[in-house]
């Protein structure tokens, strides 16, 4: 059995007076898509976000490669690359000068970080517009500079936090094509989202979380169980939660 | 290089093709030499005009020279307390008895005429009685037994001119300090939320204090840079123009060496406290507007101290007064204006008050900047 990359155990998180968390328990390993569904407001991001070190959790823990979230925060952050709905970037900066900067910001030396920011620029198709400044590009174009900022450092884990949801058919399809191809890569790659049908396309095994609580985990087959679609099998479980 | 360079030098890339940072400069250096051409004009202008004082009856013998030679125009009118409102600026009866005067205090015309006016009668009365006193063989200088000869220490147009400099300079130091940066602090902070780069931002390995280090030495750079861009613009503007006009003494005025040193340590300790509180209001916004709403009351905290320059050329306060922050660096660079001299202990304590400010701005800053709430407000 693959080693588990990040293992989140018995996670709970309070914001303000709000119990986001409720002790949620999962572990997503490398070389799979990892789902992390559940309806608006279920505690997806704020999980997320406690993998990558931003909020720190009030109870439980979170390693990702072995490393502590809480005792070793700058090397979690290290090996996780994360790409969130929302694309900004710096308007005033170029397609790769923006990736420049946060490959400079994750280490290396100079002459590797220029190579690291051509091959993403390659991976990624952006030569065309690599050198055009932020704030002309398309949406599809910025969500390219977000994946790439994100990766640019080879991260071993990948979180993409309802990546889609800005985006048209195209640009979704690209993200989805990304996933898959760094899941080949024997990537982790942990995908949020409340968009059911990309779920059961891409991922292998899924958590559904409702309320700040775990309400199935699996492989997602087992987790769709008798139902037709996930979707089914999703609805019916969140019904029962109530 | 390390996490704080990466940023420092990001953030100046970001803000060198920001034209709102770029238009404040620009605006700081050429708008000071604009504001001191037009003092100056005024000023020469007051100095050189003409004022009319309308007349009745009969003038003294040998008055009307005096008059024309003060700038003053003698013209006949019918009712001088009617003509003085808005016809003349000063309007005066000679009688029989003496001189009857009107004036309307309201009108800076009418105060100007009235001291020259003033002059001239008493330059007149003495002449007429030294005159008469000589006609009856008495020296004159009996009317004056205990003669005084003055010995000014400085040029009196030199004084004119630091008294201006001392003013105008540190309003300009404070105010650019402040505003050259601000743009670019509210950029760098609520901006960063705004336009959602925050998270991701935080999410490099770079430790917060880092980045937050570096884009506080990219305001600073940027705030002292509009600073001195404005004071220098601004001397070279008044080593052209002269102020006062030909009549009264028109005099230049000049920085001295020490005071140029001492206004640019000011301007450094001033442009990194003025970074490190713009930014944490920065980051205690949501998006750029509030951050401007924030530090809308900080343009009050430029304009107050170099009023009391202003309104209390003599203030002289004891040492306790340099701890006051802005305030203190505005008397400091007043003494080094006025004085061509530093009172060390005033510099020390001025310099530890904006140092301890400035780290108690850092401080704030880096405790909004690493709290949770950061995030989860956006």
């Amino acid at each position: 059995m693959t080693e588990s990359a990040v293992k989140v155990d018995r996670l709970e998180k309070t914001l303000g007076s709000n119990r986001v968390l409720r002790g949620i328990s999962f572990e997503a390993r490398s070389g799979e898509i990892f789902g992390l569904l559940g309806p608006n407001g279920a505690g997806k991001t704020t999980t997320l976000r406690v993998i990558c070190t931003l909020l720190a959790p009030d109870a439980g823990s979170v390693e990702v490669l072995g490393f502590d979230t809480r005792l070793a925060p700058r090397e979690v952050r290290r090996r996780v690359g994360v790409v969130t709905a929302e694309i900004g970037v710096y308007p005033r900066l170029t397609a790769r000068e923006n990736i420049a900067y946060f490959a400079e910001l994750s280490g290396g030396v100079d002459g590797e970080i220029n190579g690291r920011v051509d091959a993403v620029l390659d991976r990624l198709d952006m030569r065309d517009f690599a050198n055009q400044r932020a704030e002309s590009l398309s949406s599809g174009q910025k969500q390219k500079v977000a994946i790439a900022r994100a990766i640019v450092h080879d991260p071993p884990v990948l979180m993409f936090d309802e990546p889609t949801s800005n985006l048209d058919v195209l640009a979704s399809r690209e993200i989805r094509e990304f996933m898959v191809e760094a899941k080949g890569r024997g990537k982790c790659v942990i995908f949020s989202t409340h968009v059911l049908h990309d779920a059961e396309r891409l991922c292998d095994r899924v958590t559904i979380i409702h309320q700040g609580r775990v309400v199935a985990s699996g492989p997602t087959s087992e987790v769709r169980g008798g139902y037709q679609d996930l979707e089914d099998s999703f609805l019916s479980l969140v019904e029962a939660a109530r | 290089m390390n996490s704080v360079g990466i940023v420092f030098m990001k953030e100046i890339r970001e803000i060198l093709r920001d034209r709102r940072t770029l238009m404040a400069i620009g605006l700081a250096a050429l708008a000071t030499p604009v504001v001191l051409f037009v003092i100056s004009q005024v000023s020469t202008k007051t100095a050189s005009q003409t004022y009319t004082v309308g007349y009745t009856g009969d003038i003294p013998s040998g008055l009307e020279i005096l008059f024309s030679s003060t700038g003053l125009k003698l013209e006949r009118i019918e009712d001088p307390a009617t003509a003085a409102k808005q016809q003349v600026d000063i309007g005066i009866a000679f009688t029989s008895s003496g001189i009857d005067e009107y004036y309307d205090p309201t009108r800076q015309s009418a105060q100007i005429a009235d001291v020259r006016l003033q002059t001239i009668l008493s330059r007149y009365d003495a002449a007429r009685i030294a005159a008469t006193l000589q006609q009856k063989g008495v020296d004159p200088s009996v009317l004056d037994p205990l003669p005084v000869t003055v010995h000014p220490l400085s040029s009196p147009t030199k004084a004119a001119g630091n008294s201006f400099l001392s003013f105008f300079l540190p309003y300009i130091l404070i105010t650019m300090s402040l505003t050259g940066g601000l743009s670019a602090a509210l950029d760098t902070s609520a901006g960063e939320r705004e336009r959602k780069t925050l998270e991701s931002l935080l999410l490099t390995p770079a430790p917060r204090s880092h980045v937050l280090i570096g884009k506080i030495l990219a305001v600073t750079a940027i705030s002292l840079t509009a600073a001195l861009a404005a004071i220098v613009s601004m001397l070279i503007a008044l080593s052209q123009i002269s102020f006062g006009g030909a009549q009264n003494g028109a005099f230049n005025v000049a920085l001295s060496p020490l005071a140029a040193v001492v206004m640019v340590w000011l301007a450094v300790l001033l442009a990194a406290s003025f970074s490190c509180l713009t930014i944490a209001l920065g980051t205690l916004a949501r998006n750029f507007r509030q951050g401007q709403a924030y530090a809308t009351p900080l343009y009050f905290i430029t304009i107050f101290p170099a009023s009391i320059v202003l309104f209390i050329p003599d203030f002289n306060p004891n040492v306790a007064y340099y701890l006051i922050p802005i305030l203190n660096a505005v008397l400091v660079l007043r003494d080094a204006i006025t004085h061509d001299t530093v009172a060390w202990s005033a510099l020390a304590v001025t310099s530890a008050s904006l140092v301890l400010t400035g780290a108690l701005c850092f401080y704030a800053a880096l405790r909004l900047f690493t709290r949770e709430a950061l995030l989860v407000r956006s």
